[in-house]
C-alpha cells in the first residue's frame, strides 16, 4: 500500500453517518457522492476544501450510526486518502475498508490533534502503523489493522477477495459490462 | 460457551469457538432496501456473478423512499427492480412495510437463524432470537455471492433486568436509559443479550423495539432472550433493577444523551413523529390512538404518523385508529420509513422541535442540522402533541383512562 501525504481536517467525537453523508443524499448518483462528503458535520464546506491526499483526525466512535456505505464512499471520492480516530463504529469501519478506504485507530488520536498547528502535513503509513506529522517530524502510532483488514486493503477492496473465493468454488463469471 | 457463541459455532460448523476467533458463517437470510441495495448490487455485477447464492435468501423492501421523493430515488428502485428481475431474488416494493417489521411478519427467520442486511436497524431480528447483523453494502453483496459471511467472534455481555418496571415505562425508556448508561459506543463490536424477568413479561412489539436501538450502543449483535435459555457464561453481567428506570428522552443530539422527561418537561413542539421500525407497531399506534381519542393536536405541531407495515395499517383501520388520528389532526402516511432519515414526509427547518418515536437524534437527521430531536415512547409522543410540549407520560391522560 501506499504511502499518502496531505493536510489535515479535524473533527471531534461522534461524528456520525448523517454528519458525513445526510440522509437526503443517499439516492445521490455515485460519481456525486464526494461533492457532499461531510456536508451535515461542522465543515459543512469540506468537500471544497479537500485535495486528493488529504487525511481526516478525528475523535472516539466516528462514523457512528447508519449503515450507509455512501458515507466512507463520498469520503473516498472527495479525495480524503486514509481516517485516524481515536475509535470508530463497526459498520463505518467494515465499509471503508472493504471499498478500500484506509481507517485506523490511533491511542494517541487526540495528542496528534492537540499538537497539530494549522496547515501541516500528514503522512499516514498504514503497513508500519504510523502517523507522521511531517511539517513537525513528529511520529504518532496507530493500532495495527487486524491481517484480514490489511489484505482486504491490499487487495483493493473485498469484492475483489470475492471474485477469487468464486473462481476457487468454481464459480463461473461473466466479463463485467 | 455462552448462548450467542453456540449459535455461531453451530453457523460455522465448529464444535467451539471463543471471544476473538475468526470464522465463516453460513447466511440464512440477506436483506437490503432501496438506498442501501444500489452499491451491493453495483458491487456485485463489478465481479461479474452469475448468480445470487440462493435467491430465496436474498430479500429487497423498497421503504426509504416510498413513493420516491426525488428522480434519483425511482432510479434506485429501477435498478433494483432490474437486479431482482435478472436473479429471480424476492421483491417487497408496495409498501409492505419497513424492511424489519416485514422480514418479521413475513416469517423470513427463525430463532438461531443468522440474519445480515444492509441498514443498521437488523438488529430488530434479534428480538426473535436471530442473529442479526447489520452490515454495509459490500459485504452485502459478498453474501449475496458467496452465501456466507466471515466475522469475530464478540465478546458478550449480559443485561438483566430485576423486578418489574414502573408505569409509563415502556421499552423505548428501557433502551434509551440503557443507552444513556453505557453510552453510544459503549459496545462497539460487542454481544449485548438483554434477559430477566422485567424482560420476559414484555411483549414481543417492545422487545423488537429495545433490540432495534442495539445498534445505537455500537454493537455488532443484539439479542433478547427468547425465555429460559441457557446463556451460559457471558464475558460481563450487568444488573438493572427495573424499577429505576423511569420515563425518559433522548435529547439533542444524541441518542446517548438521554435525561428524565421530568428534566425536559415544558419544552416547546412543532413536530411528533410517531412510527418507524423502532416503534410504528400496532402497540404503539393503539397507544397513542388512546391518548388521541376525543383530543386534537396542539396548533402549532405537525404529527406524523408512520405504521410500520401495510398489516399494521390495515389493523388500524379495522379498528378505527387510522379515523382518531385524522380527526385529531395527524397525518397519516403510508408505510416506509418516512421522516425518520431525513430525506421527505416531514423535515424541519432550523427552528422546528420534534419529539419523534424514532431512534436517532443526530444532527441533521431528519431535515436541517439546527433542528432539535427527542426521542421518547409513542405515549410521550401522544401525550406532548396534544400539549404542545414535551411532558411527562400521565399528564395529558391516566393510563387505563
Amino acid at each position: 500500500m501506499q504511502t499518502t501525504t496531505g493536510a489535515a481536517f479535524l473533527l471531534r467525537d461522534n461524528v456520525d453517518t448523517d454528519q458525513i453523508l445526510p440522509g437526503y443524499a443517499m439516492s445521490y448518483p455515485p460519481e456525486k457522492l464526494g461533492e457532499v462528503a461531510l456536508a451535515g458535520s461542522e465543515i459543512p464546506d469540506f468537500a471544497k476544501q479537500v485535495k486528493p491526499g488529504d487525511v481526516i483526525i478525528a475523535g472516539e466512535n466516528f462514523g457512528c450510526g447508519s449503515s450507509r456505505e455512501q458515507a466512507p464512499v463520498a469520503l473516498k471520492a472527495s479525495g480524503v486518502a486514509a481516517v485516524v480516530a481515536g475509535s470508530f463504529a463497526r459498520i463505518f469501519r467494515r465499509n471503508a475498508i472493504n471499498i478500500g478506504l484506509p481507517v485506523v485507530a490511533s491511542p494517541e488520536a487526540a495528542a496528534i490533534q492537540a499538537e497539530a498547528k494549522p496547515g501541516d502535513r500528514f503522512q499516514v503509513d498504514i503497513e508500519n502503523a504510523c502517523i507522521v506529522n511531517t511539517t513537525q517530524g513528529k511520529t504518532y502510532s496507530l493500532t495495527p489493522l487486524a491481517q484480514s483488514s490489511l489484505e482486504t486493503l491490499r487487495a483493493g477492496g473485498l469484492m475483489n477477495k470475492v471474485r477469487e473465493k468464486l473462481v476457487a468454488r468454481g464459480e463461473k463469471l461473466q466479463t463485467p459490462a | 460457551m455462552n448462548i450467542i457463541e453456540r449459535m455461531l459455532a453451530a453457523k460455522a460448523g465448529l464444535g467451539h469457538v471463543e471471544a476473538g476467533q475468526e470464522i465463516t458463517v453460513s447466511v440464512d437470510l440477506a436483506l437490503a432496501h432501496d438506498v442501501t441495495a444500489p452499491i451491493a448490487i453495483q458491487q456485485f455485477r463489478s465481479i461479474g456473478a452469475t448468480r445470487v447464492y440462493d435467491p430465496a435468501k436474498v430479500v429487497f423492501v423498497m421503504d426509504h423512499n416510498i413513493p420516491c421523493s426525488t428522480v434519483d430515488s425511482r432510479r434506485q428502485h429501477r435498478i433494483v427492480q432490474q437486479f431482482c428481475d435478472d436473479f429471480g431474488t424476492k421483491l417487497y416494493n408496495r409498501a409492505e412495510g419497513v424492511i424489519h417489521q416485514l422480514a418479521f411478519e413475513e416469517g423470513l427467520y427463525n430463532h438461531g437463524d443468522i440474519v445480515v442486511g444492509a441498514d443498521s436497524h437488523t438488529c430488530t431480528a434479534g428480538a426473535k432470537g436471530a442473529i442479526a447483523i447489520p452490515l454495509g453494502s459490500t459485504e452485502t453483496a459478498a453474501v449475496m455471492a458467496l452465501g456466507e459471511l466471515d466475522l469475530e467472534v464478540p465478546e458478550t455481555h449480559i443485561i438483566r433486568f430485576h423486578g418489574e418496571f414502573g408505569p409509563y415505562v415502556y421499552g423505548k425508556d428501557v433502551i434509551l436509559t440503557i443507552i444513556g448508561r453505557f453510552t453510544t459506543n459503549g459496545f462497539t463490536d460487542k454481544a449485548v443479550v438483554f434477559t430477566g424477568d422485567a424482560i420476559a413479561k414484555l411483549p414481543q412489539s417492545e422487545k423488537m423495539t429495545m433490540a432495534n436501538m442495539m445498534i445505537e450502543m455500537g454493537a455488532m449483535i443484539g439479542y433478547i432472550d427468547q425465555g429460559g435459555e441457557d446463556l451460559g457464561e457471558p464475558a460481563i453481567v450487568h444488573d438493572i433493577q427495573a424499577s429505576e428506570i423511569v420515563p425518559v428522552a433522548a435529547c439533542p443530539a444524541s441518542p446517548g444523551n438521554v435525561k428524565p422527561l421530568s428534566d425536559v418537561a415544558g419544552t416547546r413542539i412543532s413536530q411528533a413523529v410517531l412510527g418507524s421500525c423502532t416503534n410504528g407497531r400496532y402497540e404503539d399506534m393503539a397507544i397513542a390512538a388512546e391518548v388521541l381519542r376525543g383530543r386534537t393536536v396542539a396548533d402549532g405541531v405537525t404529527m406524523v404518523v408512520v405504521p410500520a407495515s401495510k398489516r399494521i395499517l390495515d389493523k388500524m383501520e379495522e379498528n378505527g385508529l387510522t379515523k382518531v388520528f385524522r380527526d385529531a389532526g395527524a397525518i397519516v402516511t403510508n408505510p416506509g420509513c418516512g421522516p425518520c432519515f431525513g430525506a421527505h414526509q416531514g423535515l424541519l427547518t432550523p427552528d422546528d422541535v420534534a419529539v419523534s418515536s424514532t431512534n436517532r437524534n443526530f444532527p441533521g437527521r431528519m431535515g436541517d442540522k439546527a433542528a432539535q430531536i427527542y426521542l421518547a415512547s409513542p405515549r410521550v409522543v401522544a401525550e406532548s402533541a396534544v400539549a404542545g410540549t414535551l411532558v411527562e407520560p400521565g399528564t395529558v391522560v391516566r393510563e387505563g383512562k
